[in-house]
């Protein structure tokens, strides 16, 4: 059978990939509950599909008025597989289809779009990984198209709708990444090589011929088992233009996460990044971000918090004010602007026995600021306002076990004890 | 072992207060005051409601284009009209090319016939208006093609062989520049397309049939489109030779090669046609458009067409040049140099050739330090220029918070 068009192909792919796993929820179980107890003889497989049905109104957003709209955000299907020392992880997001013109995200911006989140690429992760032991350290090399050891968990995997601004300060994905990790004790270490362009669309593939061109490290401590502690630093070239030739990246990041309940509090996460845009080893920009976030059960409900302070670059907004030239030229960086934002959602997981159903509410207020003056984008002109709320209210869905911590891969999850014995492996 | 958060306490503190004190941004460097003769201000034709960005000046008209976005309600869609008889230009009236967001470039035929309009940054076009009466420009085409609906950055016109043509550099993905015949305006027709630049090609200048292409990290290339001995034309240009200047930090690997200039001086001399200008447009160090800038102007022997070199520069400490317009007959460039105002330099003579203490460590000549800078202007206002103009008379910047200043032209110094 042949498709005229690929979001036909993909469309169909969809439906295929939802009816497999609504057939093999207690499949998907087996194999998450055989990687938890890290058997190494057995073959593991999981599988997981979810999506966040929502509706969300901004007010006001760009030219001074106010925007209501409805999405299908995220929508996943996330494998994992193993057998021995080799596993393999695949994450299919289909944003391309619903969330072509963005999401509305007051602040997020990147690889095109502004105050609306974009849509990510079709083929998220899928990498290979190779695990093995040596008495107690862990090693793996993991390959593939994923997410590069930097930064903190990507934000699909934290209790928020909206994503933060500093996305694309805070964390580096969709590349062709080779990553080498070792794991010791409450030490972890990562190492990779990718390529530094950003997507230009969620159909288009890295370029292959950069690969190599960018590289970044990554170390996380568990010094205690309450809390995760990770620092890490990424050199990438030319993310903004695919072809090369365009500013270069410094990226640093600092996040503690708490890994298990504490008190009343479930979940938490602090963290700051900074990234230094270069023309050759001259800093042209700096673009900072703290962030502070956390979930806490009350009553049947989670109630999440976050803050954020960032500064997001301004660029020419095209005829579309929430789009600008994904390929910048000179006069790019029109100005920046600090985004304060505080954030609250309430979710309540409703009994399922075969889904995961969690309505939930959503509200932000931001205040956006120009950090330099004078300043070509002026939010109190674009916005007319500086105080800007947003509110969403919708669904998360979900089936099957979540089946990998997203964005690391073998050895580079940390705090996984690793098999003592020899002949043994590390298994995530 | 049960949790102790006192022992937290501290490090946490302590991480919250360093990553909030982070936050911070650099601040713009301080531009370097010029402490020699101004360029006078004659008069201010002002205008706030958009950015105002390159213009260009016939007779008693200027022509101002505007930029980004600065309300809702003002994006860069206009073109202004001053009329700049009197000592104070004032706007006779305003044309607005629809689904545009920024008008970076604009040119009078050499024959004041047509007004060429470039639109970008979607929606890339050239925009041809008839100035039979040059006060009412009325539109004659707009041109756009698969080619140029990237944007286009910049368009320069000028004439190869007695026909009009317009050199049109295109926004990348897949920059190029795109080269089209207005010997027909009301039908333009593209002659050539040639992917080109790194990353992208941003201005040309076409003299004497040759095109000298700026072609940023890449330097500038001059082409033979007619004029040289390579068998080049316009529908296939033959490559003469390669210069990548030095950029205005060592710590730059490009050559930011932003526009590009070629000096026919009118006085004569041996080195009437020898020197290209280069200007360099590199960001400010942390800033951004309107509050800071770098880039130099660059010298190019061109001698040797095969083998130009770069032999002397001009830099102004805190700020970056953007557009030149040269006064042939005086022998003196004027610079638009973003939040350093308008810069006149002497360029008559040879550049090349300096005392040691007037060379830079790479053996170039400096040429402030030859005492070529003659004036500055606006340097002291609350002005970011973009573009300048001298008509043979004065010398308009366009300023691109407040609009357009007419200045009086520099004098030569005393030989």
């Amino acid at each position: 059978m042949r498709f005229r068009h690929p979001r036909v192909a993909i469309a169909f792919a969809i439906a295929g990939a939802i009816q497999l796993v609504l057939s093999l929820p207690a499949l998907a179980q087996t194999g998450a509950d055989a990687m938890e107890s890290r058997d190494s003889t057995r073959a593991s497989f999981g599988l997981r599909a979810q999506a966040i049905g929502l509706a969300t109104h901004v007010d006001p957003g760009p030219a001074e008025r106010s925007y209501t709209e409805g999405y299908l955000a995220q929508p996943l299907i996330m494998a994992h597989g193993g057998v021995r020392h080799l596993q393999g992880v695949l994450t299919l997001d289909f944003e391309g289809l619903t969330l072509e013109r963005g999401q509305l995200n007051m602040g997020a911006y990147g690889e095109g779009y502004a105050d609306r989140r974009h849509p990510h690429t079709y083929l998220h992760e899928a990498m290979a990984v190779a695990s093995g032991a040596f008495g107690r350290v862990g090693v793996s090399l993991a390959g593939g198209k994923g997410f590069v050891p930097f930064g903190t968990d990507d934000p699909m995997t934290r209790p928020f709708a909206a994503y933060p601004v500093n996305h694309h300060l805070a964390q580096i994905l969709e590349r062709y990444v080779a990553i080498a990790a070792v794991s010791a004790g409450p030490v972890t270490l990562e190492g990779a090589a990718f390529n530094g362009d950003e997507p230009t669309s969620p159909g288009a593939p890295p370029d292959a011929s950069r690969f190599g061109d960018s590289w970044a490290l990554r170390a996380t401590v568990t010094p205690v088992s309450l809390v995760e502690i990770e620092g890490s630093f990424a050199s990438v070239t030319s993310p903004e233009i695919a072809s090369g030739g365009g500013r270069d990246q410094r990226k640093w990041s600092a996040g503690a996460r708490l890994r298990q309940p504490l008190g009343r509090l479930s979940y938490a996460l602090v963290e700051w990044a900074r990234t230094d845009e270069l023309v050759g080893d001259v800093k042209a920009n700096q673009f900072t971000s703290f962030l502070a976030e956390g979930s806490t059960a009350l009553a049947r409900a989670t109630v999440s918090a976050r803050f954020e302070n960032t500064t997001r670059p301004e660029e020419e907004r095209l005829t579309d004010p929430f789009r600008y030239s994904r390929h910048p030229t000179d006069l790019s960086i029109i100005g920046i602007t600090r985004w304060q934002i505080g954030t609250i959602a309430v979710s309540t997981p409703l009994p399922s026995r075969r889904m995961d159903i969690a309505p939930f509410v959503e509200v932000s207020y931001a205040h956006p600021t120009e950090e330099l003056t004078p300043s070509a984008f002026v939010p109190q002109d674009f916005y007319g306002s500086t105080s800007i709320w947003s509110a969403s209210v919708g669904l998360r869905l979900g089936i099957g076990s979540m089946v990998h911590r997203m964005g690391r891969y073998g050895a580079g999850v940390p705090n996984v004890r690793s098999v003592a014995t020899a002949g043994g492996q590390h298994v995530h | 072992m049960a949790f102790r958060p006192r022992r937290f306490r501290g490090p946490l503190v302590t991480l919250s207060a360093a990553a909030v004190a982070a936050c911070s941004s650099d601040s713009p460097t301080a531009v370097k005051p010029f402490t020699g003769p101004s360029l006078s201000i004659i008069g201010h034709g002002q205008t706030t409601v958009r950015y105002t960005a390159e213009l260009w000046t016939r007779g008693n008209v200027a022509y101002t284009t505007t930029w980004g976005q600065r309300s809702p309600a003002a994006v860069g869609n206009a073109v202004y009209i001053w009329n700049i008889g009197g000592n104070t230009p004032t706007m006779a009236d305003s044309l607005i090319v629809e689904n545009a967001t920024t008008l970076g470039d604009i040119q009078v035929s050499d024959d004041g016939a047509l007004l060429v309009v470039a639109t970008e940054r979607d929606n890339g076009s050239i925009v041809i208006y008839d100035l039979t009466d040059p006060l009412k420009p009325s539109r004659v085409a707009r041109y756009q093609t698969p080619n140029t609906t990237n944007g286009v950055h910049t368009a320069e016109v000028a004439r190869v062989d007695g026909t009009l043509y317009a050199f049109l550099s295109i926004d990348p993905p897949d920059a190029r520049l795109v080269i089209v015949d207005l010997s027909n305006p009301e039908d333009p027709r593209e002659v050539m397309v040639r992917t080109m630049g790194n990353p992208f090609v941003h201005d040309v200048f076409v003299r004497d049939g040759l095109l000298f292409t700026a072609l940023w990290n890449d330097g500038v290339t001059i082409w033979d489109v007619g004029g040289g001995s390579k068998g080049g034309t316009l529908a296939d240009p033959v490559q003469i030779g390669n210069v990548r200047t030095a950029p205005w930090s060592p710590s730059v690997t490009g050559s930011e090669a932003h526009n590009v200039w070629w000096f026919h001086d009118a006085g004569g001399s041996a080195d009437a046609k020898r020197f290209v200008f280069v200007g360099e447009e590199a960001p400010g160090t942390g800033g951004s458009v309107l509050n800071s800038s770098n880039g130099d102007i660059h010298v190019v022997d061109v001698s040797d067409m095969s083998a130009p070199r770069e032999v002397a520069f001009y830099h102004v400490d805190g700020a970056g040049t953007h557009n030149f317009s040269v006064d042939e007959e005086r022998g003196i460039l004027y610079a638009a140099y973003y939040n350093a105002g308008v810069r006149a330099i002497d360029v008559r003579g040879d550049l090349s050739t300096c005392s040691g203490d007037q060379k830079a460590a790479d053996g170039r000549c400096d040429l402030r330090k030859m005492g070529r800078e003659v004036a500055a202007g606006l340097a002291s206002a609350q002005t970011f220029i973009w573009g300048v103009h001298f008509d043979g008379s004065f010398v308009y910047a366009s300023d691109m918070l407040s609009g357009i200043w007419k200045l009086a032209a520099a004098s030569r110094p005393a030989p």
